[in-house]
């Protein structure tokens, strides 16, 4: 279809002058790509400078760019602050049980809305993008006063609780669902696999790739969270990394070399998991694309 | 017959997988919308009994300023957010899936604030801001009051938005690059059209689902911005009032002044607002989303 | 492939109902294990923690059967999550009142009346005004006082030749001084911010002037003093050697001044410990004066410094409301003040113990003359509350911000500023 009128309104220009076009193209790309990345990456070093400079030396005017001696001591003031050990292993846990429920839930939601005929099917569909155009803020506090009766704040349970479905999960799997031909499940059917069978051994080993892809936003989504985390909490040590940061900020206002450390600190572990299975991270979403 | 004996089994099917989302979201989303719809025909306060005000919260809302001035600012900042980061996560998506070399390495760095913590990146993108003693004004030679100049300071938490939502947005539009078939692209090779047709002809139609799916989630999260701004632009900051989102707004009602009546009537309207926006894109998307592969 | 998802997803819910039921092993507010109970004390100054855990510590050792945990909240989510504790039955058993928020607790019936656990005579007026009630009664315990000095960096007086601020000093010596050290060193002299009580509240009580009057239930900023104190104020932003309101909406007065870049600017004592403590290198280099007098106050004779006070509280229906109570009772007993002032967290309320809390500062060698804050109880103004200031606290705030931005004028702002505390009050 789209070929065809790509043929039809355009003349093949000479293959030489194709390639050469080609080379300054991806020239351009690399320069293009260069520029971004130094944006993307400055702030990152800029953190990381700045940690290292006593707060005088930060708000020297005008600004010089290394430290004039490397310093420490945000790194110990932050540490001493926020208990990191705890965060990292509550944040991990967190991490760890929404992407299992949202997973599975929104694995069964979503095939079930794509696939399975049901009275009130796209009444109760409608309810998931509802859920997409609420405000999370409103919830926080019906939330919290719903966990305090079942008596669990200050548990990891408190900072699963929330995100045990997921509306987005259910949406992005829904596409996917609806992605398997109808042919492959009724073939099932004529051999006697009965709905349980055709989701499971059928469709769900088919999803793997977009299963990877909603569990990795699940947890970048558990990872950010900021305001739930804080509120359900009290406990500091039942923190995630993300609220107990705040509460860094809170404590230090515009202190920037302790931000800044205690910043990178929360950022470790992620991005050390980012760097390690970044390839798997990206190019698990891009396998499925290309068979 | 056959088919109505396996039509119920698949509608039992149906509710049974479905059951835990939809009483999950009942309970935890649902349920507190409907108690925030009440609460906004209230004059609730922290605490205490309240009794039902009609429409007065609304009244009230519709003739403030304040309100009008956050309404434009919640639009004006999907308006400066969502083109601009929709075209440059596209832009990214396509050229990260060409064929270049050290593709790994810009991977690594294009998507590494999708990581970060929002708190941290607004820490260090304030501190960069800073007019006085931050690192951009030097470097551009200028005294600029980014954060607190009311025509800029809105602008100043959009490249923010953009800077740390690019990656996100690049990574769901890239799985939707790599389900373009390949034999696509051969055969316009074939035919001799330069990339950039393919980009146009190729490319943008077969990947327009995925497309929509990304604007329509960037609208609905800029119209919902909060953590960035609340971060960045604190209650002393003089461009407060001309950067504050709605639900900022909303949170400074509800919790620092205590009206959860009006602050509620703000939320209903701010998801009125969202529903209207949502929907043009589903009634627009027939014009150009291409279902059809 | 099926089995293997089956085994993940079921030992998943397994867990995670385990970690649910357990609390993970750490803090369930109510564990009561073994005849022992948990209390949790909630506060929002991290630099107040190991000061707040002594007093515990040494609570705890008289009852062997009671256990108390210290939870630091940061200020900004404090009050959400009271606010959230109190409306679904899990606040803290004792927790820090703040004269701004007492009044609405305290009128909705959340507060335990604790005048049967207080003796008001070791407390100042001020003390016991700040933890009671629209009703007169005692809703808390009184836990610190504080008063509001000049602080001031001694290398840069020094580097512009101008003595010290001392007790004569007026609004006019302030503003010289500022001036030349500006001209000399090219730092900002005195930073005058936007802020209540460590801002504009003084120089408006110097004056003579008043921000509320909760007898005639209106507001001050038609009053002469008042007026004229808050142009002043306002005004020095004016000044080269004063950053703008730009400037403190990005970088606190205080990382200006322990960074050298500015000269002098408000604080309260109760910050005075963690700055020592965060900027060793300034040790000897910097000290504190009271507060400047108005010359030429329309009422009264220039001085003041506003005084603030916290105290300690617990809800009227809480879980451990008996062992809370006595608990409270011990915050406000002579040793546990003692054991605060010690710690140099803040000033005891209780009177006749202001002098731990200066002598901590000599113990540990910081070179500052902190008796100046006690000297300003003297002539100390009580912070001005009322009910209905938390609906109209950010309401005035915006409008000085408009002021200080020149999007409306001086008059217009305070007429403003005046209508809105006035319509806010009646409607309480």
């Amino acid at each position: 279809m789209n070929t065809n009128e790509i043929s039809a309104e355009k003349t093949a220009p000479k293959l030489h002058s194709v390639k050469k076009s080609r080379n300054s193209g991806k020239i351009i790309i690399y320069i293009l790509l260069g520029l971004g990345a130094v944006l993307m990456i400055f702030p990152f070093l800029w953190m990381l400078l700045t940690s290292f400079k006593t707060n005088a030396q930060a708000m020297q005017v005008p600004p010089t760019f290394f430290p004039t001696q490397w310093n420490f001591d945000s790194y110990a003031k932050a540490l001493e602050s926020l208990p990191f050990g705890n965060l990292y292993l509550n944040t991990g846990l967190m991490i760890v049980f929404r992407v299992l429920t949202t997973a599975a839930f929104c694995s069964m939601a979503g095939f079930a809305f794509a696939k399975l005929k049901f009275k009130g099917r796209n009444l109760l569909f409608s309810l998931i993008l509802i859920q997409m155009m609420l405000p999370s803020q409103i919830f926080i506090i019906p939330q919290f006063q719903m966990l305090a009766s079942l008596g669990l704040t200050n548990t990891i349970f408190a900072l699963v609780f929330p995100g045990i479905v997921s509306a987005f999960g259910t949406f992005f799997l829904r596409q996917t669902y609806m992605g398997i031909p109808d042919e492959l499940i009724e073939a099932a059917y004529l051999d006697g696999a009965n709905t349980w069978q055709v989701f499971t051994k059928i469709c769900f080993p088919l999803t793997k790739t977009a299963l990877a892809a909603i569990s990795i936003f699940t947890a970048v989504f558990a990872y950010t969270d900021l305001m739930w985390p804080l509120i359900a909490n009290t406990d500091l040590n039942m923190m995630t990394l993300t609220s107990g940061l705040s509460t860094l900020n809170g404590q230090f206002t515009t202190n920037y070399p302790v931000l800044m450390a205690g910043s990178l600190l929360s950022m470790l572990p992620m991005v050390a998991l980012y760097l390690v299975f970044q390839k798997q991270f990206i190019e698990g979403i891009a396998a499925t694309g290309g068979k | 017959m056959k088919k109505t004996k396996l039509l119920n089994s698949e509608a039992k099917w149906g509710y049974g997988l479905v059951a835990p989302t939809i009483i999950g979201l009942l309970i935890l989303n649902i349920w507190p919308f409907i108690q925030t719809l009440i609460l906004s025909f209230t004059n609730a306060k922290k605490f205490g009994s309240y009794d039902f005000v009609g429409l007065t919260n609304y009244v009230r809302m519709f003739q403030s300023t304040e309100f009008w001035q956050a309404t434009w600012n919640s639009i004006y900042f999907c308006i400066l957010t969502v083109p601009v980061g929709i075209i440059l996560a596209l832009l990214l998506a396509v050229f990260l899936n060409s064929k270049i070399k050290g593709k790994v390495v810009f991977r690594a760095i294009y998507f590494l604030p999708m990581v970060v913590a929002p708190v941290a990146v607004a820490m260090v993108w304030k501190w960069m801001f800073n007019s006085n003693y931050g690192i951009i004004n030097d470097v551009l030679g200028l005294h600029i009051d980014w954060l607190t100049n009311p025509h800029l300071a809105i602008v100043s938490c959009a490249v923010v938005s953009i800077w740390s939502s690019v990656g996100y947005d690049a990574v769901l539009l890239l799985s939707g690059l790599q389900n373009v078939p390949k034999t696509l692209y051969e055969a316009a090779d074939l035919d001799g059209a330069t990339k950039i047709q393919q980009f146009f002809h190729v490319t943008l139609p077969m990947v327009s689902p995925t497309l929509f799916m990304v604007i329509i989630m960037r609208l609905m999260s800029s119209l919902k911005v909060y953590d960035i701004m609340y971060m960045m632009i604190s209650e002393s900051n003089p461009a407060l009032l001309d950067t504050q989102s709605l639900m900022y707004l909303f949170y400074r009602e509800s919790f620092v002044i205590g009206s959860k009546g009006y602050g509620s009537a703000i939320v209903v309207w701010t998801v009125v607002l969202i529903g209207i926006v949502t929907a043009l894109q589903f009634w627009g998307q027939k014009k150009w989303v291409n279902y059809d592969v | 492939m099926k089995r293997l998802w089956k085994t993940i997803i079921v030992s998943a819910l397994v867990l995670l109902t385990v970690f649910a039921v357990s609390g993970c092993g750490t803090t369930d507010e109510n564990a009561d294990t073994g005849g022992t109970t948990t209390l949790t004390f909630r506060i929002w100054d991290t630099a107040q923690k190991d000061g707040m855990e002594k007093i515990a510590q040494a609570y705890m050792e008289k009852n062997p059967n009671i256990k108390i945990e210290v939870q630091v909240t940061s200020w900004d989510e404090y009050w959400t999550k009271l606010e959230a504790g109190v409306t679904s039955g899990t606040a803290p058993d004792i927790f820090w009142m703040h004269p701004n928020e007492i009044l609405e607790y305290a009128d909705a019936g959340i507060l335990a009346d604790c005048s049967s656990i207080v003796d008001e005579s070791h407390y100042s007026d001020n003390s016991i005004n700040l933890a009671s009630g629209s009703d007169g009664t005692l809703y808390g315990v009184p836990k610190d006082k504080d008063t509001v000095g000049l602080v001031y960096n001694k290398e840069l007086f020094d580097a512009a030749g101008v003595s010290y601020p001392n007790a004569d000093w007026t609004w006019d010596d302030l503003t010289a001084a500022s001036e030349k050290i500006y001209d000399t060193t090219g730092k900002y002299g005195f930073m005058a911010y936007a802020d209540e009580q460590l801002g504009y509240w003084n120089f408006v009580y110097q004056a003579g002037g008043y921000i509320v009057d909760t007898e005639a239930q209106k507001a001050g900023f038609e009053d002469e003093a008042t007026k004229e104190a808050l142009e002043f104020y306002i005004n020095l932003q004016k000044n080269d050697w004063c950053p703008d309101q730009n400037y403190f909406a990005q970088t606190s007065p205080g990382d200006t001044f322990f960074s050298g870049n500015g000269a002098m600017f408000l604080e309260g004592d109760w910050n005075i410990l963690s700055e020592c403590e965060n900027n060793p290198e300034m040790n000897g280099k910097w000290d504190v004066a009271v507060l400047p007098k108005c010359p030429n106050p329309v009422r009264g004779d220039g001085r003041a410094s506003v005084s603030n006070g916290l105290c300690n509280a617990t809800t009227a229906d809480g879980k451990h409301k008996e062992e809370a109570m006595d608990f409270l009772e011990f915050l406000g007993s002579e040793e546990a003040q003692r054991i605060q002032g010690e710690s140099g967290a803040a000033i005891p309320a209780y009177i006749g113990l202001e002098q731990t809390w200066v002598d901590v500062f000599k113990e540990k060698n910081y070179d500052i003359d902190v008796e100046n804050f006690i000297e300003m109880f003297d002539y100390a103004v009580t912070s001005p509350i009322d009910k209905s200031r938390p609906s109209w606290k950010t309401a005035v705030n915006a409008q000085l911000l408009k002021i200080y931005s020149g999007s409306q004028t001086y008059e217009e702002g305070l007429q403003n500023m005046q209508d809105l505390v006035d319509q806010a009050m009646v409607g309480y």
